[in-house]
């Protein structure tokens, strides 16, 4: 339950990995590919986050993908200072759980990683990074400029 | 607008000991706060034939309506389980129980839940499993998000970043309900805490602390409905659900809307307006209070206050017993014990009958219960009236 070693701001994340449906695969592949993907409806041109096999908004089946730029703000944000994993998840403390009001649209949940990660303020500018962890790879967020 | 009918009253309310109940299982739990709803009204356990209960969230079971019912030793004409989400759910069993009445499905109904949070959790190194609480795992776990204090703290930064609030305004709402809470016997917290301890208090999710969240408790309650034919036959005045609504938003936090498209202000727009009283009219509040953000978004939305104002609300006394409308005065989920909201209504029903003790709002005639399921994913908000003599 380790990052590759690819960038130093990587080691030692762990994260509870996701279980996928057969509708949300494209979107975990995606990550694998340094893509973030968004639900986009080939009806009524709504792009949503988390993917779903039907368009929230008009009803619409079999929603396309759009690549996101991956750029946001952060909406809003909490540094959590204690483990609800037991004594195995304290290495990982403090870390940042944000919401991010990406670009494209949506709203998506994310982890703040990097410099700076504890000393967030919402508005803050953020882009999405790629860590691995336990071959899989995750929409994590870091600062931007 | 929604109504509820008025020939249905709560004339028993039932509440266990809270804290540790080391040994007791939460069948055990439910069932005597069954029993002592069902004393309090002076019904006898044959006389009921209604059952609606929450299945316990720290040891999940299925047909938990129906094992309750075997466990009571009754056998019930209308029975069900129902989960809308945390502190809705009580008032959500009180809906199908006046629906249930009303429609002859049975005569006399408990609406129950209880369950041996504390002691009964398989590994008590961890917070309380989000599984099965917010549903959002696929998109919420991967990114640390793993105990419901984080979805409350991304709003409590959400409050602050937009309305310049602070952890003074927090820290008002845990010092208020702890001082209602040392006035309760029946309560986890014994100890008064002041401002200074708050926010010494360990952090747990920014900008929450320790103090910022409610307790984790063992403990159940329970309240009796009946139609108001029974209830005049043995002489019983009891309390009336004036009226009660619901706003579904959204459930998890991965997706959660602004402060302002929460349900909770909808819920108590359409709540005042079906019982035709305005928020000045409520003598005495009973608002879900997982975490201290919780009451502040809570105020405002019902409109005690102007958005963003709760701080200053709480700090002036408004809602401190002797203030303009105290709220949560059992001590909450934050200082008495977190049972799913059923104390809520129980105290609700106590203030309303005169019966609070030391705690009592004088001529309470009005009360207001809030609820919050998930994140505010689900909010209702309900109107209760002590019957007057004819
Ligand atoms: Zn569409």
């Amino acid at each position: 339950m380790t990052a590759a070693q690819e960038d130093p701001d990587w080691a030692g994340l762990r994260a509870v990995l996701p279980r996928a449906t057969a509708a949300s695969r494209p979107f975990w592949d995606g990550c694998r590919r340094g893509e973030l993907l968004l639900s986009h409806c080939n009806v009524c041109g709504h792009v949503f986050y988390y993917p779903r096999r039907h368009c929230p908004s008009c009803a619409a089946l079999d929603p396309g993908w759009k690549r996101s730029t991956g750029r946001g703000q952060v909406f809003s944000f909490t540094v959590v200072a204690v483990s609800f994993h037991g004594s195995g998840w304290e290495s990982q403390l403090p870390y940042t759980v944000v919401l991010v009001d990406l670009d494209d649209g949506p709203r998506m949940m994310s982890r703040l990683i990097g410099p700076g990660r504890e000393s967030v303020a919402s508005g803050d500018r953020v882009e999405v990074v790629f860590p691995e962890i336990d071959g899989q790879r995750l929409p994590f967020f870091r600062k931007s400029g | 607008m929604p109504r509820v009918t008025e020939d249905v009253a709560i004339v028993g309310i039932g509440e266990t000991p809270v804290g540790r109940l080391p040994g007791m299982s939460s069948v055990e739990i439910q069932a005597q706060a069954v029993l002592a709803a069902l004393a309090d009204a002076g019904f006898a356990l044959s006389d009921l034939d209604g059952i609606i209960n929450l299945d316990p969230y720290a040891t999940p079971n299925s047909m938990f309506s129906t094992t309750l019912s075997e466990y009571l030793g009754v056998r019930p004409r209308f029975s069900t389980t129902i989960d809308v989400g945390g502190t809705v759910t009580g008032m959500t069993m009180l809906q199908q129980a006046a629906w249930a009445i009303e429609s002859g499905f049975c005569t006399v109904a408990a609406c129950v839940y209880g369950e041996n949070t504390l002691t009964g959790r398989a590994d008590n190194t961890q917070g309380l499993h989000m599984q099965n609480l917010l549903g959002g795992e696929e998109w919420e776990e991967p990114f640390g998000c793993q105990a419901m204090v984080i979805p409350y703290a991304l709003v409590a930064q959400r409050y602050f970043d937009l309305y310049g609030a602070g952890p003074d305004d927090l820290g008002a709402v845990a010092v208020t309900t702890r001082a209602h809470a040392l006035l309760n016997d029946n309560a986890q917290m014994r100890k008064p805490i002041t401002l200074a301890d708050h926010h010494a208090s360990r952090p747990i999710s920014s900008p929450l602390r320790l103090l910022d969240c409610s307790l984790i408790s063992d403990g159940g309650g329970a309240v009796i409905l009946v139609s108001g034919t029974a209830a005049r036959k043995r002489g019983l005045r009891g309390v009336r659900i004036r009226s009660m609504a619901m706003r579904t938003t959204h459930n998890s936090a991965a997706v959660m809307p602004d402060i302002s498209g929460f349900g909770m202000a909808e819920a108590a727009r359409d709540a005042f307006a079906s019982a035709g009283v305005a928020v000045s009219d409520i003598d005495v509040a009973q608002l879900h209070d997982a975490f201290t953000i919780s009451v502040l978004v809570t105020l405002d939305a019902l409109g005690f206050c102007p958005p963003g104002e709760a701080g200053a609300y709480v700090r002036s006394g408004a809602t401190s017993l002797g203030g303009r409308c105290p709220v949560n005065t059992h001590g909450g989920l934050l200082s008495q014990a977190h049972v799913g909201g059923m104390l809520h209504i129980v105290e609700a029903v106590r203030q309303l009958r005169g019966a609070a003790g030391r705690r009592q709002v004088p001529d309470a005639r009005l009360a207001a219960v809030s609820g919050n399921g998930g994140v505010f994913s689900v909010c209702g908000v309900m109107v209760l009236e002590q019957e007057r003599a004819a």
